[in-house]
Parts: structure tokens; sequence; C-alpha cells
């Protein structure tokens, strides 16, 4: 074992995070609302990742729940018709969101962002319309249809272990992100964000790694939504729904666009804030908070919450100085 | 520094409300110990249904209220009344939010009993945790037949006090086909077995689709004279109707039926009789017997039929009327304005929990749940069939005696205000076909 | 089905009618993406404002509705202000697409205020021609909505003269041709920046007053749906182009009332953005919109 990457501080705070995450259910038990919440933080969590390695390739997209909720109807529907289970399945979910999410990038990959943001929240609506209409055969329309759970939920201590599995498929999906993002992909995608012209100019042809990075987006938001439909054990075309395209914006923003752990500090930190902040009673108050945080950390701290530390001590260096 | 200073202070209170938050959800005794009936009420506080999860809340409020006045909730196992502590769940209208909340009521605060649920959505995606972790349940939400009548799961816990989609729908072609169709032929000499051609236009969402297939599925059970000329749907929120009107206009209906929402319905009525000049009568559903809808409907209003289980003004004669004069009444004065539908069968779900609870004699979940499915109470404010709240055997609902208004301008207030038209035995008056009325053409 | 002229061109004219609320929201817009380059995601908070101040306006003065105009215009002229020089400045010519995640933000903070200032309630008020109706032919037409088409074309004109003759209007336009160009001419930037987002704000208040008199209902969260067609109808008409922008509205609004008209109401809603994403394969920028760069 390599102990010189443990040297690293990155590296020693992420390690400490999944570790207190191994350990965390020690603590509370089988307690099935701190389960509860911390299931759909880590789901999430792989969506915000998810939505955030687009921004990788200089892309951004406002309807990521066409792909979330892709992903579930997708998976859900290959569980209940040829009765495979849902950790299974999850997997064609994923891959019908990439293929479906190429599809997609194909027609943005020459649009400008603002157009791009544009198609991607309409392309949500567009598929929630046709989910409730013209598919309702198949989708069940506005009623939606019962999917079994991820495991089931006779088993003793399902929570838990539906925790574990996703916690394991969840630090799997950022491991493959750094990976990624190390390779030479990501540094093409790299060269892509940061002046397309000049990356032409090295030889590197945008268009097929920009579909890359939709449909490997695509893929880990219709993973994401398959787990949250398996853990609900009900599927509704509410999934499509523009909330669900803003939560993964609002948690990568919070913890660092263009980052790997700003989606998951963000995700961590704002839905600790919205829980805590409800638990306390507070209702129109709560969403006040939480976009007067966007705005300022849009503003003050464009880098999100990761780059906090780094900022403090800039700012008291140059105090002292 | 300026700048950082603004975020850190603002962080810090966001800090201190999250241990304030968290320190809130501190596990809770069971309530054998405490001394008190905890129960739990689902409602949408925040979201786009807060209208109504308002009203939910406070009318349980409300009964706990009540009920804690007279002396609580005699339970026998403990030999005393204890009173009843109700904890609010705010599901954010969202089904997240909803899993959160009870997941939260289940475990955190130990609630021996859950009431509420209002989005088919959001209930569908806790149903499961419910299920899990046996807590019986009474939902006065949730009217779409796809959530009671779920076979994946146990629901043996879930009681749903409110007419399904199935119910509802029935009791409006029922009085369609009784009252209106007669009414037509009669006066503009059609013969007697012409079919009534009604047209349907549904807010596309469960709750709109569900009553359109409750329509049709009575009309092709009972294989009843009623055409249904054209469906139209539209998007949930929408205030322009015009077109879809047009459209359903040149279709020639007798008749239109809405399932709407408030906010709905009120743009539909107007631009149907104003804008499109289309004098038809419109029957609208139970949700939509509110104040708020007669104040802004206003003159267009008048004629309107309405299928009902609540109706603020026009109260039904008998047993139930002192109870609803002073629910309303009651209501008004604790928190000024009218108590809605969604309201009244919460309060009466909590009279419902109290009474189950006293005949369990404890606050055994299974046992609560065993009273519950064996309940036979008295109805309270909503007609039920038969005079008693019972649920039934296959699918644990309660079955009611739905009625129809229709509205006539009062003048006075200038507003419409609505007087029970159907069934013969809850009647004021009978039906009445607007002067204005025209049929379709055949 | 009989499909007569006359029901077309009804159908024609709701289309015409529903279109204006669009146009104020797009011209304000494009507008300011003309002079700042960046889309206001919460442009139709502004509008949602623009309904709740004429609703309390009215219910403390009781003037005829149409008068509050006056009333609606100049405040969100004021809050466009305010909101360009506290959360739009700081952050121009940062991150790509910087301007829609604040402007998330910003529809949290507006929505939410006022549902805890006047609950969350829907609302309406009653215009004094509500019941008032002209014959035109085979067209039976609410004088509200006659005077809606009117108003909004005076609306128009009055802001083609004010960005044609005054000065003031000459510096937006020749910040919006050519921004490092007006800088050099000694063109505050910053200012003109603040003028337009309020001029925008404003516009958008305006279709509010509108929205409320034509006696549609309200809530705190009405104002998204609306406003992210006004950024569709921007993106096909051509960004920056205020002719686009008219077109593009008017299209929306056809093409939306045609859509419910044959294909079902529950359509009206995604066909704009079939439409948008047709016209940007086959033209990626926009109708009437210049090559980049």
């Amino acid at each position: 074992m390599n102990f010189s990457l443990l040297r690293n501080p990155n590296t020693l705070l992420a390690a400490t995070v999944v570790l207190i995450a191994f350990l965390i259910p020690l603590f509370i038990g089988s307690n099935l609302y701190y389960l509860t919440v911390l299931v759909l933080m880590l789901i999430f969590i792989i969506y915000a990742s998810a939505w955030n390695f687009l921004t990788f390739s200089g892309q951004g997209s406002l309807g990521h729940a066409a792909f979330f909720g892709l992903g579930a109807y997708s998976a859900s529907l290959i569980a209940v018709r040829m009765g495979l289970p849902s950790l299974v399945t999850l997997l064609f979910g994923g891959i019908f969101a990439a293929v479906i999410g190429v599809l997609i990038g194909l027609t943005c990959v020459r649009l400008r962002e603002w157009f791009l943001a544009m198609v991607t929240f309409g392309f949500a609506v567009i598929i929630q319309t046709l989910v409730v209409s013209q598919l309702a055969p198949v989708t069940g329309g506005w009623d939606g249809f019962p999917v079994p759970k991820l495991v089931p939920s006779g088993i003793q201590g399902s929570l838990m272990i539906e925790y574990y599995l996703i916690l394991i498929i969840t630090i799997a999906t950022i491991l493959l992100f750094r990976w990624l993002l190390k390779s030479r992909i990501g540094l093409a995608l790299a060269a892509i964000r940061e002046n397309e012209i000049e990356a032409r100019a090295a030889g590197i042809n945008p268009v097929p790694f920009k579909l890359f990075a939709f449909g490997i987006s695509a893929f880990f938001a219709g993973i994401a939504g398959s787990l949250e439909i398996s853990h609900f054990g009900y599927v509704t075309p509410e999934i499509f729904g523009i909330d669900l395209s803003f939560w993964p914006i609002i948690y990568s923003i919070t913890g660092g666009l263009g980052t790997l752990a700003g989606p998951v500090i963000g995700t961590i930190v704002v839905t600790l804030l919205w829980d805590g902040l409800n638990a306390a009673g507070l209702t129109y108050a709560r969403f006040i908070i939480i976009g007067v945080l966007l705005v300022l950390i849009i503003i003050f701290l464009p880098k999100g919450l990761v780059s906090l530390p780094a900022e403090i001590t800039k700012r008291l260096r140059r105090k002292d100085a | 520094m300026k700048r950082t200073n603004v975020i850190s202070v603002f962080l810090a209170a966001c800090l201190i409300l999250l241990v304030l938050g968290t320190g809130c959800t501190q596990q809770q005794a069971p309530s054998a110990q405490s001394g008190e009936v905890k129960i739990g009420v689902v409602a949408s506080m925040t979201g786009a249904a807060s209208t109504t999860g308002k009203d939910i809340w406070q009318s349980a409020e409300l009964a706990a209220d009540e009920i804690n006045a007279m002396g609580g909730v005699r339970i026998d196992s403990l030999g005393k009344s204890v009173p009843i502590r109700l904890i609010q769940g705010d599901d954010e209208s969202t089904r997240e939010g909803g899993m959160k909340a009870v997941s939260k009521l289940i475990t955190q605060d130990n609630v021996d009993l859950l009431v509420g649920g209002y989005s088919s959505a959001v209930v569908s995606a806790h149903q499961s945790i419910v299920a899990e972790n046996k807590v019986p349940y009474i939902i006065s939400g949730g009217s779409s037949s796809s959530v009671s009548h779920r076979n994946d799961l146990d629901t043996s816990y879930m009681f749903f006090h409110r007419p399904n989609t199935d119910d509802s729908g029935e009791a409006s072609i029922l009085f369609i086909d009784e009252v209106v169709r007669p009414a037509v032929n009669a006066k503009f000499g059609f013969p007697a077995e012409r079919p009534l051609k009604v047209a349907v236009i549904y807010q596309d969402s469960p709750f709109g689709k569900g009553q359109l297939d409750a329509v049709k599925n009575v009309i092709k059970a009972k294989s009843l004279p009623i055409e249904v000329v054209a469906e139209e749907p539209f998007k949930m929120g929408e205030s322009d109707f015009r077109t879809v009107l047009t459209s359903v206009k040149a279709k020639n209906p007798d008749m239109i039926y809405s399932v709407t929402f408030l906010n709905e319905l009120v743009p539909l009525t107007q631009q149907a009789r104003r804008d499109v000049n289309f004098n038809t009568l419109i029957m609208a559903i139970e949700n939509n017997d509110d104040p708020d809808y007669y104040k802004g409907v206003g003159t267009y209003g008048d004629g309107m039929v309405m299928e009902s289980r609540f109706s603020p003004y026009a109260v039904p004669k008998g047993s139930t009327e002192v109870a609803t004069r002073q629910f309303l009444s009651n209501f008004d004065k604790k928190y000024g304005g009218f108590a809605g539908m969604m309201g009244a069968a919460t309060y009466e779900s909590i009279y419902i929990a109290k009474e189950a609870i006293e005949k369990a004699g404890s606050l055994e979940k299974a046992k609560v749940r065993d009273s519950l499915a064996n309940l036979a109470m008295p109805q309270m404010m909503e007609i039920m069939k038969g005079g008693t709240i019972q649920f039934s055997p296959d699918f644990r609902e309660s079955k009611f005696d739905l009625y129809v208004v229709q509205l006539s301008m009062d003048q006075a207030s200038g507003e419409p205000r609505p007087e029970i038209v159907w069934p013969k035995n809850l009647e004021a008056r009978g039906f009445v076909l607007p002067d204005w009325y025209t049929p379709g053409t055949s | 089905m009989d499909v007569s002229i006359s029901i077309l061109s009804q159908v024609a004219f709701w289309g015409l009618y529903s279109g204006c609320i669009y146009i104020l929201l797009a011209t304000g817009l494009n507008l300011i993406f003309g002079v700042m380059k960046i889309v206001n995601f919460a442009h139709g908070e502004f509008l949602m404002l623009g309904t709740y101040i004429t609703f309390f306006l009215f219910v403390i003065t009781g003037f005829n509705p149409y008068v509050l105009l006056i009333g609606s215009i100049p405040i969100l002229i004021g809050i466009g202000v305010i909101v360009e020089r506290l959360c739009f400045r700081p952050i121009l010519g940062t991150g790509k697409l910087n301007e829609i995640f604040i402007s998330l933000g910003l529809i949290y903070i507006f929505q939410n205020l006022v549902a805890m200032v006047w609950t969350d309630e829907w609302r309406s008020i009653k215009s004094p021609f509500a019941d008032m109706t002209i014959d035109l032919g085979p067209l039976q037409l609410p004088l509200d909505y006659l005077i809606i088409i009117v108003v909004t074309i005076v609306i128009l004109v009055s802001l083609y003269i004010f960005l044609q003759k005054t000065p003031i209007g000459k510096a937006i336009r020749a910040t919006s041709q050519n921004r490092k160009g007006a800088m050099l001419m000694g063109i505050d930037v910053e200012k003109i920046n603040m003028l337009t987002f309020g001029i925008g704000a404003g516009l958008a208040g305006a279709a509010g007053t509108l929205w409320a008199v034509s006696g549609q209902v309200f809530n705190p969260y009405m104002g998204s749906i609306p406003a992210i067609k006004g950024f569709a109808i921007i993106i096909l008409g051509g960004l920056g182009s205020i002719p686009g922008a008219i077109v593009g509205g008017l299209a929306i609004g056809m093409v939306e009332n045609f859509t419910a008209f044959t294909l079902g109401g529950s359509w009206k809603d995604a066909v704009s953005f079939i439409l948008l994403i047709v016209v940007l394969v086959l033209r990626p920028t926009g109708l009437f919109g210049e090559e980049e760069e």
C-alpha cells in the first residue's frame, strides 16, 4: 500500500469522509429517519456529480431531470416486465439515459451555452409530456406504477443494506470521475472548456469529447434516478419536475463548480441545512435562505465552499501583511 | 475583508439554525411513557399544495384542541385519559420531502398514528415505509384509486378517509343521467332516449386523469345513454382555456364536465361564458366547493353544478348540520376564514383516530389498526353511506354519500351560492336548467 | 369536425392576446441581453411582482387597474435597478451561465418573500370592463383584451421612440451594438446596464398588470413558466433582436393555441420547446440572430 498518498491533505480528507460514511450506521443504528436522509443524500451526490461532470466539458444543462427520470422509468419498466432485480436494471436505466443523452448532445454541440440550457430544459418538459400522453399505455401515465425495491423490504435491516450498496455505488462513481478527469480524456475536456478554438488548433476535435461528457453525465443521472425510484418503490411522472433539474445545480454551485469534491460537499451542506431548517419549523424562509446562500456564494465565493479554507487563509495573510 | 465578513456571518447564522434544527429532532420517547397520544400530520406546508396543506394542519389542530379541552383520549391500558399532541410533517409537496417527513415522524417523533397526506404522487412514494414500519395511517387525500388499491405492498395499516376517483365520478355521472339528461330532453323537445353529449375538460395530472377514467368506466359499466364527445386535457395551473373551450364548443356538447383545481375553474367558467360565448352547463367536482371559488367566479358561476361532500354554504339538513356549522364557526373564530373540504376530512380523521384508540384501549399499533378496521362510528360532518364512518374490508376506504349543488346568484353578496339539488333525500330544491342554456345541436 | 373561419380567427385572436404578455417579457429580456449579454432567468418573478403590486395598489386605491400601470412600471424599474446593482453587476464577465445560476437563487427569494407577505393563495382582481364585449363581424371580443392589445402596442411604440430619439435611448443602442466603442465614447456603461435592466423589469411589470387586469388568477409561483417561454422566444427570434422578440412572441402565442386546438392542452408547453429545438437544429443562431463573432 502506498502511504505517501495519504500525505496529500485532500486524499486524507476524502478518506476520512469515506470512513465516516462507512461508520455512521454504527452510531445511528438502523434509525429510519437518518438512514432515509443519508440514502437520499447519497443518491443526490451521484446526481449532482453527474451534472457537474458536464461542466468539465464547458457545457451545462437545466433539464437533467430528463435523464434522471428516463433512467428511473427504463430501469423500472425492465424490472417490472422482465422480473429482474433493481440492482441489475439500474445499469439499463443508466445506459438508456446515456443513449438519449448522446442524441440530445448531438443537437446541442453546435449551440451556444444559453441555447443549450434552454434545449435541455425544454427536453425535460417534452419527455414528461410524452410519458403522460402518448407513452401512457407503457408508462402508466400520471398514475405511474409500483417498482421493486432495491433491497426487498422483507429482509432484516434492508434499509441498512441499501445504504451500504448505494454508498459503494457512490464511491465507485466518484472514483470513476476522478480517473476520467486524470486521463487524457479529462485533459482534452479541460482544453475544450478553457478555449474551444485553441483546442481545435491543437488537433482536438471537441465534438466527440462533448458527446462523451454528455453521455457519461446522463448515464450517472440515470443511475441516480433508478436508485431513487427503487428506494421509493413507486414511479410517477413528477420525477421530471423542474425542481429535480435545479437541485443538482444548487448543490454543485454551493460546493464548487468544476471540482470533484464540490457536488459532494454541496449536497451534504445544503441537504443538512435544508432538513435542519425544516425541523426548526421554517417554511418559506427555508427557500429564501437557500436562495440567499446561492446568490452570496456565486458573488463572493465563485469557486464554492471547497475554496472557503483557501480563501480565508488568503485573506488572513493579506490582513497580516 | 468585507466580503468574507458577509459570508461568514451568513454561514454562522445557517449553522446556528442547523444546530437548532437537529436539536429538535432528538428522538422522543414512545407515548406510553410520555402520557400523550402523538399524531403525525402529513401536510404540504410548502410547495405547490401549501394552501391545502395549511387547511389540513389548522383543522387537525382545531380537532386536537377540542378533544384535549374535553379531557383527551381515554386509554384503558394506562387507566387514564391523555391529551393529543400533533406533530407537523411538511412533505414540501414533493416525493422526497414526504419520504423524509414521514420517516422523521415515525422514528424521531415516535408517533402513534399518522393522519393527512394529499397529493397522490407524494403519498405513493412514502407508502412503502409506512407499510414496513406498520404505523396506522389515516389518509385524507391520495384520491387516486391506484394509491389505495396497491397490491405490491402491505397496505393493511393505511385507511383512506376520502372518496376515491371512482366514487366521485360515479356520483357525478348518476346525477347527469338521472337529472340533467331528462331535463334537457324535456325542455327542448328531444326524444326521451336521446343520449346526452358530455365534454370532459380535465387537468393533465393523476387527479384529472383518474376522474376522466372513472367517468368513462361508470358510463360503460352501466351502459348509460351518455356520450363523451370530447376529452381535453390542460396543463396544471393553466389560466387560459379559451382555445380548449373553442375546440370543445365545436364538438357540440350538451354540457361540460370539468376536473380542475379552484384556480383553474375560475378562469375556465369566466372564459366559457364571456369570451367563448359558450352557454352550456358546467359541472365541476368537490374540491371546488369553496368560498374562494364563489368569490372569484362572480356572476359567471350562475347556474352551474358541482359534485360535493362538504359545502361551506349549502349545509345538508339533518344530523350533520349542527356539527358542520360548529366546525365552520370554530374554525373561523380560531383562524379567520373558511375551512375547506380537505380540512373537514382531516378534522374528522383526528376524531376517527381518537375513537379507534379508545376502542382499542391501548396505543399498541397493531391493536389500533384492528380497531380502525372494525370501526363503526357515527358520521360527523360529511355524509357517509349508512350514516356511519367505516372502512371497507377490501381496501380500507370509507364510503361517502356524495351530493350535487347548483349555484344561483345571491344579490346581497354579489356572489353565487350553492344549494343541494341531488340526491332526493338531501335536496333543498330541484335542479333547473338556466334560461340562457343552449344544448348542443345534434 | 367542421372548422369554420370564425373559429380559426377566434383561436388566432386568443393567440394574439396571449402573445402580448410574451412579447413584453421577451422584449425586456432581449433589451437586457443586447446590452449586458446575460439572460435573466428570474425575469418571470418581475411579472409576478407586477401582478402583486397591481393587486396591492388596486386594493388600497380602488383605481381602474389600467391606471395602475403608472404604479407598477416605475416600481419594477426601481426593483430591476437594485437587483442589477446587487446581484448581476458583480458577476458580469465571470463564468459561463453564472447569471442563470444566480437567477435560480433570485427565483427562490422573490417567490417566497411574496408568499410570506401575501400567502400563496391564488388571487385575482376584476376589471371594470370585465363584462363588456365588442362585436366585430364573426368575432365577439371582450373589451379588456382589445385594450390589452392596444396598451401593448403603445408601450412598444413608446419604447421604440425612447430608444431612437432620446440621448439615453441612443446610448443604450450604442452599448448594445458595441460595448467597448460605447465606453470609448464616454458612455457610462455600468449606468446603462442598470437602466436597461430596470426598463426590462418595468416591461415585465407592465405585463404583470395586464395579466392581472385580464382577470387571470396569480400566485407567487406563476412567473416561471411565462418567463421560460419568454426565454425560448428570444432564442427563437435571435438573441438581442427586438423584431425577433416580437415575431417570436407572436409565433409562440399562435403555435401554442393552435396546438391546444389540435393536439390537446397537454402539449401546450412542450410544443414551444419542440419548435425551439427544430429551429435551433436548422439555424443554430435563431431566426433573426446574427452569426457569432
